[in-house]
């Protein structure tokens, strides 16, 4: 699809940052968005094809604001709920419930 | 369910998408070869910026899952995989380019023969 994630060739992003002895993960979460993937791709629901055509139908707006690996979190959200894993209630609700326990 | 023991494998190389098939490749390395210009709405690996281009074929992969199907449950459609050799000028036009060049991983799908664009058939009305 002819989606924002096309970007190659568009001007006004600014600079590519090379960030010298870059870590794999900048904070813990998306060293568990990363297991979570890995988790899940194999319950064999979706392929690695579908999954990122997931992060491709993402809003436009959104993807440019979210990082890397929260697009990953968005894509497995999208097809946990699309090839009914969960309900988008119960994921809802769960993240309802873990926002409370923050401090 | 992903076993214990299969933890390693899969984060260090995850699922590969090559698949040992006895499938004749369309094009062979050093052919010209045009990009097709295909806009579908659902996902490809053929990105926009070369569409309808001239390139040739520098190296086969081997045979590999199809995306575009594969992405939308049309099933895997195996095809070989080229790198293809485009000139910078090709792509985004002579000032600035400097002489560089871009290899881009392809489909067989993505691609025809050059010379079918380079000569249009004459349409009949």
């Amino acid at each position: 699809m002819n989606g924002i994630h096309d970007l190659g060739g568009m001007h006004g992003f600014g600079p590519v940052v090379r960030e010298k002895d870059e870590p794999v993960f900048h904070a813990d979460w998306e060293r568990r968005v990363f297991g979570l993937l890995t988790a899940t791709l194999a319950l064999r629901k979706w392929n690695i094809d579908e999954f990122r055509h997931a992060i491709e139908r993402m809003g436009a707006a959104h993807y440019l604001e979210s990082s890397y690996y929260e697009h990953w979190l968005h894509a497995i959200e999208t097809l946990l709920i699309e090839k009914g894993v969960i309900s988008r209630t119960e994921l809802d609700a769960k993240i309802a419930e873990l926002g409370k326990q923050e401090p | 369910m992903l076993k214990a023991e299969f933890v390693e494998e899969a984060v260090k190389h995850g699922g590969s998408t090559k698949r040992e098939k006895r499938i004749k490749p369309k094009f062979k390395t050093g052919q010209k070869v045009r990009t097709r210009n295909l806009n579908p709405i659902g996902h490809t690996r053929l990105p926009r910026y070369v569409r309808g281009k001239l390139g040739v074929i520098h190296h086969d992969h081997g045979i590999f899952v199809f995306p575009d199907t594969n992405a939308s449950g049309l099933g895997e459609k195996p095809q070989h995989v080229y790198s293809v050799r485009f000139e910078a000028k090709e792509l985004w036009g002579a000032p600035g380019t400097g002489g560089g060049v871009i290899y881009i991983d392809l489909w067989d799908d993505y691609l025809e023969p050059a010379l079918k664009r380079a000569k249009p058939k004459r349409v009949r009305k």
